[in-house]
């Protein structure tokens, strides 16, 4: 079963409302998140019912996104040979071109890695919040990507594919598993205060599928747009026309019983009702007890660590309840200086990091904590991620890093996860993936397999071919499942 | 019986040793470039084997199916995954690794690969797909015991699922049936149905309004049609319509989905595209020419080579660029080869969807899998479109080209004339200068200023303010801007000394500072007296000023561009050269208190070492130079040189520049061949040579070009173009027959307009489509009469009305025994809301407007406007459509998104609609601007407003039971409570 011409219709009038964009969770009507189709083929898998062609291990997504190339041998993967041969050049690449151009000798890491958690994994001693949940972690050390942009490097990663025009992970899983709630957003994406993230919106677009499985976007400092009826609108009025337009619809939809998208159009305007109402809710943050607020970071002087302490503290809100699939952004695009509003150290690394680090690393090991101490990390995937690596070089004459498509550090951890795994390794210098070189498709595939979906089952007709988020490859790395 | 894997006799023999060639138990290499077989065999038993008997197997008909079908869509040399092909004997001999051994089949790989290792794992072999069936496993190993024959000759090819008989590709048919009634009638009498009744006359004007024009009718209209008595009335209409602009501006708005057509770049810097409206001018004009689509085509791909020097049909070719493509710069030549493949991907992909209905982009790594295009098909259009680069150009006629070089050369001259005096005073004076130049560096006894710090120490003064001017920034030395500084103390003059500058002591930093929209103080001056470094200012005027807490005596300053970096000599951190530090008690009077003018002179490094960019500007020393060793009449005579040279550049700019548009730019460099396939699309990879061609997809049906390797690239253009519509090819006109029977009926006779290959969809009415598609070519390639001739049929002109009998056999009323109802589109939603409220400003082409805000830091980002002005109150066919936007309304009601041509718009049904229409302020603006026009045109005649309300938006009277309700909304709040319902209403909406 796949998104094909044939059930096009029916998914036109029956799905649109039950799949949508905050749409009612037919899961509900189903009997939840347990049905599963368990011999895929005999039963026919419905995307956006709630079934799933596996048991589930995990039913909600956190993606964390930081933008710009965030150093894997800087922040995840030890290096100590970088230590050794500092200054010299790089065995057997002296001198290479890369994205910006000629590289200098290797350089380490500015600051020590130091062993975390019971397994003593070697991290960056710059995220000590961090270093408490290395033990539930999944690393993929050994990813690839195909591309050194960051732009297309953002979206292939979110996508899958590094041209524009694909769905984002996040509208496939919507597309998917519909929604947990009926009230609120499927998928939302959270940029930074900073801004966007490179490539923008193509980040959470939802490519050629339907509009509705886009991400909604919204802040801590942004809420969803026109979620409030326009200020020269009293309730009076407003509750009238409402009233008004519902006899209205209903008048109109008699006339014709069969015409099942009118009901849909009706039912879309109860379900943004109940969203005006439960949206406001989420972003605000007064209920949040001291403690918590402290944990987050959200009072700190750093203003913009306390905004991305605010965001993380909204995608907890969020996935408690019942948004699908958040995706999250710490830092935003290449501005005109490199590094400055992303973890694009081009010239200034130590410099860089030195800013972005105690941004990232207390609210998101907090985000992690919370989910844990709620009970909410059995059932919820994290994913930590950033369109490429770094070089171990120095860029030539500078004190940064350029870009490095071939080898890189992302992660996962929660439902379905075998914590404290190393999957795969770039070489001794962090150059290239070595052991066990991984693609997004591997990556992505691992994710759907844990939410309990074939990745080649999940696809849709376009142009020519039935369209997956793992295109045409896929592999399920079984060595960091749970 | 023992299973299967445990009958090749040296089966555990060979596995070890190949476990030990293969063993990874660390995988390597390039995911992207094929991978090096993994293998993570566990080694599972042991037992007895029985060799396979050597009876004579016939190659062809017996194994080759077998390889053709599991083996070759990986190994074939366009992909050589293992870096093997298995398309002839050579290749599979010499590929090594004991791959084929003729004879024993024990020991060759391809056999004992194809076993399952276990009874729970399949083989490793093939990696994707079914495995071998036992018969066919047994059929190979025997073949290769028997010596492995293979026909010198035979070339194994993966077959795709069609081939070159598949429908689309056949000479169109000679019509059996002489209308589109017909066709249709007899295919719903097969299903026994019949059609619908003729709609009433309100419906049918409604639907062939919106249909044409995108527009509602107007009521008067409305009304005259209804009470038209004349049989032709219907016949008027369509006429009518058919000649109103917004035809156009309605059928111009599907062909830019499918053309793609986008006014950003795409990709990581989005930029906005200002200059590419003219192609949507004129693809509005085309179409209300009815300009024949054979020479529309023609235009698209090759305007610039029919009529050069005409800018009204050179914009047409302005298409081949429409499309994203990726903008930045890439230093690693690997990468910036592949980004230039994904460049010409997007334009083949587009061409060859929009003209053929063909998916040609499957076939980039490959043979396309489904349909017979192959692999050197693709490359055959990649060589036609190699010169195409993305960007503007002089959108002009060669006459007015030469009218303003005219205008210009004079003035030209004498900028000339007037920059090569200064330059030649400018080295006489450094040349006198240079003699002197023990006596001024006599004078410069600091040393030079350094970004890492700067201090200065000076009698102790009283002040209140404390500014830092620029006189020269130290990489640009003509410019006193844009100079960073990451630290300004200021210390007091006391036994212990404190930073006052500090905020934390009250310290106030002020100046102007780059801005980021979205970001507004990611340079502004509070970085200065923070305490901290890393963060900077950026300065985008002279000075820096920082405003004490009280007037304090002070001494020192120290200020820093580059405190603690180890590069200090980067761009990122360029500071000031010459300055001066001024202090003040009232903010107005200031009194010099040091300056850097008996430094030593900067001295300067390359600006980006990485690329090894040097400076383009004079040094410090010769600024230095220049304006200490000039005579007062010298400095005179230059003063006077610039300010005439100032002069002239300003009449050069008041000439009015010459209209660009984004028409793309030729590079014939890019376009030299000769051309080859990219094995696997990996431009690293070169396979066998392509010249610029035909496609042999329709080798049968239309006579074949093939053009020279270094034949010029606009004669491949203009002989690809020419192919595409030449008579012979049916394609072209079935998929755009098709496309315009999709736009009036919701569903193309093919659903999947784009695709007319196996994976698209089935014609429903196959001979209605080929009767269409000669209809067309008959008219001369004309839409109009197409047009006409469809909207006159009873099939167009049934009721919408739901029938059971109809419903059970076909629900989605593909066989269309009614007419199937439909929602409004975005740009008709808008515009209808625009037109309800007698806004709708008709101006027709120019720039668009925009609903969002563009903003750009390097990057772009593009915000919705929480309020639409009265700019904006134009068809929304003139909106700036930029890429990865999100702009309210248009983007909740399925616009397309341009990234990829979009043939078929989904209908979705979402809550954020009801978000947008119910809240966003356009509604609420249109809402009570269509009430003050109803209350204008009857005041105080609340029955008679509502009335209005009614006519003006569904083209029909309220029953007396909706007048009671409305009466009651509008009595307890207005009339724009009402007309608010009435634009969130689904009959507004909905078209039956």
């Amino acid at each position: 079963m796949n998104g094909s011409l044939d059930d096009y219709s029916r998914r036109r009038f029956l799905g649109d409302v039950t799949t949508g964009l905050m749409g009612v969770g037919l899961s509900h009507l189903l009997g939840g998140e347990a049905l599963f189709a368990a011999n895929a083929g005999r039963l026919d898998w419905k995307p956006g019912s709630g079934m799933t062609h596996l048991q589930p291990r995990a039913k909600r997504v956190l993606q964390i996104f930081c933008p710009g190339a965030a150093s894997h041998m800087d922040l995840w993967e030890h290096k100590p040979m970088l230590d050794k041969y500092d200054g010299k050049p790089l065995p057997g690449e002296e001198n290479f071109v890369s994205f910006q151009g000629k590289n200098g000798p290797l350089m380490r890491s500015p600051w020590k890695f130091a062993p975390a958690g019971q397994s003593g994994k070697m991290i960056s001693s710059m995220m000590p919040h961090m270093a408490a949940h290395v033990d539930d972690i999944a690393f993929f050390h050994g990813m690839q990507s195909k591309t050194n942009t960051h732009g297309p490097g953002c979206v292939f990663v979110n996508t899958g594919h590094e041209t524009e025009g694909f769905p984002s992970a996040g509208a496939w899983i919507s597309y998917a598993l519909g929604s947990l709630s009926d009230n609120l957003p499927t998928y939302v994406a959270i940029p930074d205060i900073r801004g966007e993230p490179p490539n923008g919106k193509a980040n959470w677009s939802n490519g050629f599928l339907p509009a509705k499985y886009q991400a909604i976007t919204m802040a801590a400092h942004r809420p969803i747009r026109n979620l409030r009826p326009p200020k020269t609108v009293g309730s009076d009025e407003e509750r009238d026309t409402r009233a008004m337009l519902r006899r209205m619809n209903e008048r109109h939809a008699e006339l014709r019983p069969q015409e099942s998208e009118l009901q849909a159009r009706m039912g879309a305007y109860e379900l943004a009702a109940k969203m005006q109402l439960s949206a406001p809710e989420v972003s605000d943050f007064e209920s949040e007890p001291e403690h918590i607020h402290r944990l987050y970071g959200t009072d700190s002087q750093n203003s913009l660590k306390a905004a991305y302490a605010r965001n993380c503290l909204l995608s907890r809100r969020l996935l408690e309840r019942g948004v699908r699939y958040v995706n999250l952004y710490c830092s935003s695009r290449a501005s005109g200086v490199d590094g400055l509003l992303n973890w694009d150290a081009h010239k200034t690394l130590k410099d860089d990091y030195e800013r972005h680090l105690p941004i990232f690393d207390q609210p998101t090991a907090a985000l992690l904590s919370d989910l844990k101490q709620r009970g909410m990390m059995d059932d919820t995937l994290v994913l930590w991620t950033t369109e490429f690596g770094r070089m171990p070089t120095r860029q030539n004459g500078t004190v940064g890093r350029d870009h490095n498509p071939d080898g890189f550090t992302l992660w996962m951890m929660g439902g379905g996860v075998k914590g404290g795994a190393s999957y795969g390794a770039t070489d001794d210098f962090g150059r290239r993936a070595e052991e066990n070189p991984t693609t997004i498709w591997e990556f992505y595939s691992t994710v759907l397999h844990i939410l309990g979906l074939d990745y080649n089952q999940l696809s849709w007709y376009h142009n020519g071919l039935d369209r997956r988020l793992t295109d045409v490859h896929g592999h399920v790395i079984k060595d960091v499942l749970a | 019986m023992f299973p299967r894997w445990f009958r090749s006799l040296s089966f555990l023999e060979t596995f070890s040793r190949l476990w030990i060639r293969y063993k990874p138990a660390r995988r390597s290499g390039s995911p992207f470039l094929g991978w090096n077989a993994p293998s993570r065999r566990v080694l599972f038993a042991v037992g007895f084997l029985a060799a396979t008997s050597a009876s004579a197997v016939d190659f062809e008909t017996e194994v080759a199916p077998i390889l053709e079908a599991k083996c070759l869509s990986c190994h074939n040399q366009n992909i050589l995954k293992g870096e093997f092909s298995m398309e002839t004997q050579e290749a599979m001999l010499s590929a090594g690794q004991d791959i084929l051994i003729p004879g024993n089949a024990a020991d060759s790989v391809l056999h004992w690969i194809t076993l399952p290792i276990s009874a729970d794992e399949p083989p490793e072999m093939p990696e994707k797909g079914e495995p071998l069936t036992e018969s066919e496993a047994d059929a190979l190993a025997a073949w290769i015991d028997a010596g492995a024959e293979w026909p010198e000759e035979l070339v194994l090819r993966e077959a795709s699922k069609a081939d070159k008989s598949w429908w689309a590709y056949q000479p169109l048919t000679t019509p059996r049936l002489d209308s589109i009634d017909a066709y249709i009638g007899e295919a719903l009498a097969s299903s026994g149905l019949v059609r619908s009744p003729e709609a009433d006359r309100r419906t049918l004007i409604r639907r062939a309004t919106y249909d044409l024009t995108g527009l509602p009718p107007e009521p008067e209209a409305v009304a005259a049609f209804v009470a038209d008595k004349d049989p032709r009335a219907y016949e008027r209409l369509i006429d009518r319509l058919l000649a109103s602009p917004r035809y156009g501006e309605r059928w111009g708005r599907h062909w830019l989905d499918v053309a793609r057509f986008g006014e950003s770049v795409g990709f990581e810097q989005n930029w906005i595209i200002d200059n590419l409206w003219p192609f949507r001018d004129y693809v509005i004009q085309s179409i209300n020419d009815d300009k024949p689509f054979d020479r529309f085509i023609l235009e698209h791909l090759a305007g610039d080579v029919i009529a050069n020097g005409d800018p009204n049909v050179e914009i047409g070719s302005a298409f081949l660029v429409a499309g994203p493509y990726d903008s930045v710069n890439n230093q690693d030549a690997a990468q910036a080869a592949q980004i230039r493949a994904n460049t010409l991907d997007e334009i083949i992909n587009a061409s060859s969807s929009a003209f053929l209905g063909m998916t040609v982009s499957c076939a980039r790594c490959h043979d396309h899998k489904f349909d017979p295009i192959s692999q050197a098909d693709y490359y055959r259009l990649y060589a036609t479109f190699s010169g195409i680069e993305h960007g503007e150009a002089t959108w002009a006629s060669p006459a007015d080209k030469k009218t303003r070089a005219a205008t210009l050369r004079p003035l030209s001259e004498s900028k000339r004339a007037l920059e090569s005096e200064i330059e030649a005073l400018d080295a006489r004076v450094l040349e006198r200068s240079m003699e002197r130049l023990p006596d001024f560096q006599s004078r410069w006894t600091r040393p030079p200023v350094s970004r890492i710090g700067m201090a200065e120490t000076f009698d102790p003064v009283e002040a209140k303010f404390v500014r830092l001017v620029c006189e020269a920034q130290d990489l640009d030395l003509e410019s006193n801007r844009l100079w960073r500084v990451d630290e300004f103390e200021i210390w007091s003059a006391e036994a212990n000394p404190r930073n006052v500058a500090l905020a934390v002591n009250g310290g106030i930093a002020r100046g102007e500072a780059r801005r980021i929209e979205d970001f507004p103080n990611a340079y502004g001056a509070q970085h200065v007296n923070d305490g901290k470094v890393g963060i900077r200012f950026i300065a985008a005027s002279d000075r820096l000023t920082i405003e004490l807490a009280e007037p304090t005596r002070i001494d020192r300053v120290f200020i820093s561009s580059a405190q603690d970096e180890q590069a200090p000599e980067l761009f990122k951190f360029a500071f000031v050269a010459d300055y001066r530090i001024e202090t003040s008690l009232d903010g107005k009077t200031w009194t010099e208190v040091a300056h850097g003018r008996d430094r030593k002179p900067v001295d300067r490094k390359p600006i980006n070492p990485a690329r090894g960019r040097e400076s383009p500007y004079i040094t410090h020393l010769e600024y230095r130079l220049l304006h200490l060793g000039a005579t007062d009449a010298e400095h005179v005579r230059k003063t006077s040189l610039r300010q005439e040279l100032a002069s002239v550049k300003r009449e050069l700019a008041r000439v009015p520049a010459l209209p660009t548009a984004w028409l793309g730019k030729r590079d014939p460099e890019k376009a030299a061949g000769p051309f080859s396939v990219f094995i696997g699309g990996n431009p690293q990879r070169s396979g066998d040579e392509v010249a610029p061609s035909s496609l042999s997809t329709l080798s049968e049906v239309v006579e074949a070009y093939a053009l020279e390797p270094d034949s010029n690239e606009s004669q491949r253009r203009r002989a690809l173009a020419e192919w595409i519509t030449d008579a012979d090819n049916p394609l072209t006109p079935r998929v755009l027959a098709n496309r315009i029977w999709h736009y009036h009926f919701g569903t193309g006779i093919v659903n999947t307009p784009n695709d007319f290959g196996y994976m698209g969809g089935r014609p429903s009415h196959p001979e209605l489509l080929d009767f269409l598609a000669a209809e067309l070519k008959e008219n001369d390639w004309k839409l109009k009469a197409l047009h006409k001739q469809i909207m006159l049929s009873q099939t167009y002109r049934q009721s919408a009305d739901w029938r059971e009998d109809g419903g059970l056999v076909d629900a989605d009323s593909r066989l269309l025994w009614r007419f199937p109802p439909r929602r409004l589109s975005a740009e008709e939603i808008r515009d209808t809301f625009l037109a309800l409220s007698d806004d709708l400003n008709l101006e027709i082409g120019g720039p668009g407007f925009r609903l969002y805000h563009f903003m750009r830091d390097n990057v772009s980002t593009y915000e919705p406007l929480d309020t639409h002005g009265p700019e904006t109150y134009r068809r929304a066919v003139y909106h700036q459509n930029a890429r990865a936007s999100v702009v309210d309304l248009m983007t909740e009601f399925d616009q397309a998104d341009c990234t990829l041509s979009t043939p078929r718009r989904s209908q979705t049904t979402t809550p954020l609609q009801a978000l947008t229409l119910m809240n966003h302020s356009f509604t609420l603006d249109r809402a009570e601007r269509m009430a003050d026009r109803i209350e204008e045109a009857a005041p105080s005649d609340q029955e008679a407003q509502i009335r209005s309300a009614y006519r003006l938006a569904y083209q029909r009277l309220p029953e007396p039971d909706e007048i009671q309700v409305a009466s009651a909304l509008v009595a307890d709040h207005g009339l724009r409570a009402l007309c608010r319902a009435i634009l969130n209403s689904s009959e507004l909406i909905y078209l039956d």
